[in-house]
C-alpha cells in the first residue's frame, strides 16, 4: 500500500494502512488468481445459462448425425455416438458437474469444520472420538459409500454429492484439528481467555478465521477432486444418470470410440482440467487475500 | 495495606510425558492494594504456573491446591461464568511475547474493542473513542490510524503497549504482568516500564511482575518474592532484598548481576555464577531445594526442608543458614 494514502503521520514511522475497499485491487495485483476468477465465473455463467447459449438438446438424439468430426456443418465441436451436439452437452454438463463439486465441497466442510475445531480446542474424549470415526471414514473406500448409498436410495445426483461429501470429510476434519490444535497454543488465544470471553467466541473469532488459509487450499483443491470422483461415479453407472449429461458421463461414454474419435473424449476432458485449474488458481489467490500479513 | 489477592498454600502438580511435575510448592503470596510485587526466579522455578493458577489458565489435567483469594472469593473455586466475569474485568494479564498474543485476523481497534463490548458494554464510536483513548495512556501517536492497524504492522514494543492498553480497558484492580519485557530490546523495555510505573501510580491498580530480570525488579517493584524449585525461599521490601539479602539462592542472584563500577579482570569484582541447574522436582523433597548449588549448605540442609519464617520486620526467609547481615551487605 503507498504512502502516500496515509497524509498526517508521524515522519518517523512509516507504516502501512490497511484499506477497506482495497480487496479488489489486491487481486487484480494476482495475474492467476484473475485467470482463476475468470474462468470459474465463465464455467458459472455457462452452467446459469446454458439453455440461451446451447443450439441444440443434449439429449435428443439424431441417428443421422452419429460420429460427426469437429467443425463439421452445424455441429463446431462435432457429434457423440448417439449424434447429439458434443458443444450443447458439453454445455448443459456444467450445470450437473459444478453441483456436484460445489456443493460435496460444501457439505463436507460445513460438518468438517466445526467438528475439527473443537476436537482440535478440547482434545480429550471428543477429539478421541471424532478422530476414530474420521479413522473409519478414511479407511473406508468411498466407492463403497457410493455403492451403498446408491444401491439403498437409487442413483441420483443427491447421492452423488453425499457419497463425494463424506468422502471429503476426513481431510477438512483432519485439517481444521491441526490448525486448531496449533493455535490454541498460540499467546493470542491465551489472553483471549484472559479477556474473559466465551468458548464460542474462541473458537469462531479466534481460531476459525486464523485457518481460513488452508481451508480455503482444502476447498480449492476438494472442488476439483470431487468433479474428478463424480466422473469416476458416472463412469461407473452410479453418477449423474444418462441422458442428463455431466463431463463425467460424457468421458466415461466416450472411452470405447476413444481409438477412432478422440475428440469426444476430449472436450470433456479438457473442461475437467480447465474448470479443476481455475477452481485451484483462484484458491491461492483467495489464500492470498485472506491473510492479512499479505495486506 | 489490605490484601487484595491473598495466595495460600498454593500446590500444582503438572503432568508430562515422564510424569508428575511439582511445579509449585506450597506457597504464599499476598498483594496489597495499589502494590506492586515481583516473583523473580530462573526459568522453570515456577513463576509463571504460580500466576497462571490465579486465573486459572492451567492444562485440565493440572491438579491444583490451595486458594486463591481475590477481593474476599476464592478464584479457584469460583464456577466458570463468575471467573469469566472477574478475567479481564478486574484482573488482566500480559503475556511475554508481543509478537503472538494479538490476534493476527483483526485490526487493534477491533481487538481492544472485544473487551471493551464484553465487560462494559460499548459500541460503535463510544467503543472507538474509549479505545484511542487507551491507546494514548501507553502514548501510542496517532490512536485513530493505529486502532485500524492490523497486528503485523505494528513493531513488537507497539503490539506490548496495545497489550496493556487492551489489560487497562477495564480499569482492572490486578495487573499480572508475565515478563512483560522479556521479548524487546532494551530502549523498549526501557519505554514499557515507563509507562507501566507511570500508569500504576496513576491508576492505582497492584501489579504481580513475573520476570527473571532483577533490573526490571529494582525499576518497578514495592516488594519481592523470590521463587527456587516451586518453593518461595525469601520475600521482602524491594530496598531489603537488594541491600541484605539473607537466602544464598538470592545473594547469588544479585552477584551475578553486573553493577556499576565493576572492571573486566578484577579478581575481586568477578561475576559470580551459581553452578548448576534448577531441578525439576518430580517427588516430593525433605531437603532444600538448594542445597546441592549452595556453598552453605550443611548435613542439616539435606535431611530436612527449611520453613519459610520471618528473620526480620516484613522479611521472611527459608533458609538454616541465611546470610549473615553484613556480609550480604557486601555482597551488592
Amino acid at each position: 500500500m503507498s504512502i502516500a494514502t496515509m497524509p498526517g503521520t508521524e515522519p518517523t514511522v512509516v507504516l502501512t494502512q490497511p484499506s477497506r475497499q482495497g480487496w479488489w485491487r489486491r487481486f487484480r495485483r494476482r495475474p492467476p488468481a484473475v485467470i482463476g476468477l475468470a474462468g470459474v465465473v465463465i464455467v458459472v455463467l455457462v452452467a446459469v445459462f446454458a439453455p440461451f447459449l446451447a443450439h441444440y438438446s443434449p439429449v435428443v438424439s439424431q441417428f443421422g448425425h452419429v460420429l460427426e468430426g469437429p467443425f463439421s456443418p452445424g455441429h463446431i465441436l462435432g457429434t457423440d455416438e448417439l449424434g447429439r451436439d458434443e458443444l450443447s452437452r458439453l454445455i448443459y454438463g456444467s450445470q450437473a458437474t459444478l453441483e456436484v463439486g460445489v456443493l460435496a465441497t460444501l457439505l463436507a466442510m460445513a460438518v468438517a469444520i466445526p467438528i475439527g475445531i473443537a476436537a482440535g480446542y478440547y482434545r480429550g474424549a471428543m477429539d478421541m472420538i471424532a478422530m476414530r470415526i474420521t479413522d473409519v471414514v478414511l479407511a473406508f473406500p468411498f466407492l463403497l459409500i457410493a455403492v451403498g448409498l446408491a444401491a439403498i436410495f437409487g442413483p441420483s445426483l443427491q447421492n452423488v454429492i453425499v457419497a463425494l461429501g463424506i468422502a471429503q470429510l476426513p481431510g477438512s476434519v483432519r485439517i481444521a484439528r491441526a490448525e486448531a490444535m496449533a493455535l490454541r497454543e498460540q499467546d493470542f488465544v491465551q489472553a483471549a481467555i484472559v479477556t474473559g470471553v466465551k468458548d464460542r467466541v474462541i473458537l469462531f473469532r479466534h481460531l476459525f478465521p486464523n485457518m481460513l488459509s488452508p481451508l480455503l487450499v482444502q476447498a480449492s483443491v476438494s472442488i476439483p477432486a470431487a468433479i474428478l470422483g463424480s466422473a469416476l461415479l458416472s463412469y461407473l453407472g452410479l453418477g449423474v444418470q444418462p441422458p442428463t449429461p455431466s463431463w463425467g458421463n460424457m468421458l466415461a461414454s466416450a472411452q470405447t470410440y476413444l481409438y477412432n474419435d478422440p475428440w469426444i473424449a476430449i472436450f470433456p476432458g479438457v473442461a475437467i482440467f480447465l474448470t479443476t485449474l481455475s477452481f485451484n488458481l483462484l484458491g491461492d489467490g483467495l489464500r492470498d487475500l485472506f491473510d492479512p500479513s499479505m495486506r | 495495606m489490605a490484601d487484595l489477592l491473598a495466595i495460600q498454600d498454593l500446590e500444582v502438580r503438572l503432568f508430562d510425558r515422564t510424569g508428575v511435575v511439582l511445579a509449585v510448592r506450597d506457597v504464599s503470596l499476598k498483594i496489597g492494594e495499589g502494590e506492586v510485587v515481583a516473583l523473580v526466579g530462573e526459568s522453570g522455578c515456577g513463576k509463571s504456573v504460580t500466576a497462571l493458577a490465579v486465573l486459572r489458565l492451567l492444562p485440565t489435567d493440572a491438579q491444583i491446591a490451595g486458594t486463591v483469594n481475590f477481593a474476599g472469593r476464592d478464584l479457584l473455586k469460583l464456577p466458570l461464568k463468575e471467573l469469566r466475569a472477574i478475567r479481564g474485568r478486574d484482573i488482566a494479564m500480559v503475556f511475554q511475547e508481543p509478537m503472538t498474543s494479538l490476534n493476527p485476523s483483526f485490526t487493534i481497534g477491533n481487538q481492544i474493542g472485544e473487551v471493551l463490548r464484553l465487560h462494559k458494554g460499548l459500541r460503535g464510536k463510544q467503543a472507538r473513542d474509549r479505545a484511542a483513548e487507551l491507546l494514548s495512556l501507553v502514548r501510542i501517536g496517532a490512536p485513530e490510524q493505529r486502532l485500524r492497524s492490523f497486528p503485523h504492522q505494528l513493531s513488537g514494543g507497539m503490539r506490548q503497549r496495545a497489550m496493556i492498553a487492551m489489560a487497562l480497558a477495564c480499569d482492572p484492580k490486578l495487573l499480572i504482568l508475565d515478563e512483560p519485557t522479556t521479548a524487546l530490546d532494551v530502549t523498549t523495555q526501557a519505554q514499557i516500564l515507563d509507562i507501566v510505573r507511570d500508569l500504576q501510580k496513576r491508576l492505582g491498580m497492584s501489579i504481580l511482575l513475573i520476570t527473571h530480570d532483577l533490573g526490571v525488579v529494582a525499576d518497578l517493584a514495592d516488594r519481592v518474592a523470590v521463587m527456587y524449585a516451586g518453593n518461595k525461599v525469601e520475600d521482602a521490601e524491594v530496598h531489603r532484598i537488594f541491600a541484605a539479602p539473607r537466602h544464598p539462592y538470592t545473594a547469588g542472584l544479585l552477584r551475578a548481576l553486573p553493577s556499576r563500577g565493576r572492571r573486566a579482570g578484577d579478581a575481586q569484582q568477578r561475576l559470580t555464577e551459581i553452578p548448576g541447574l534448577v531441578p525439576v522436582l518430580r517427588e516430593p523433597l525433605h531437603a532444600c531445594a538448594f542445597a546441592p548449588r549452595c556453598s552453605r549448605s550443611t548435613d542439616q540442609c539435606v535431611k530436612e526442608s527449611p520453613e519459610l519464617s520471618p528473620c526480620e520486620t516484613d522479611h521472611a526467609v527459608a533458609c538454616f543458614h541465611p546470610e549473615p547481615l553484613a556480609a550480604a551487605g557486601a555482597a551488592r
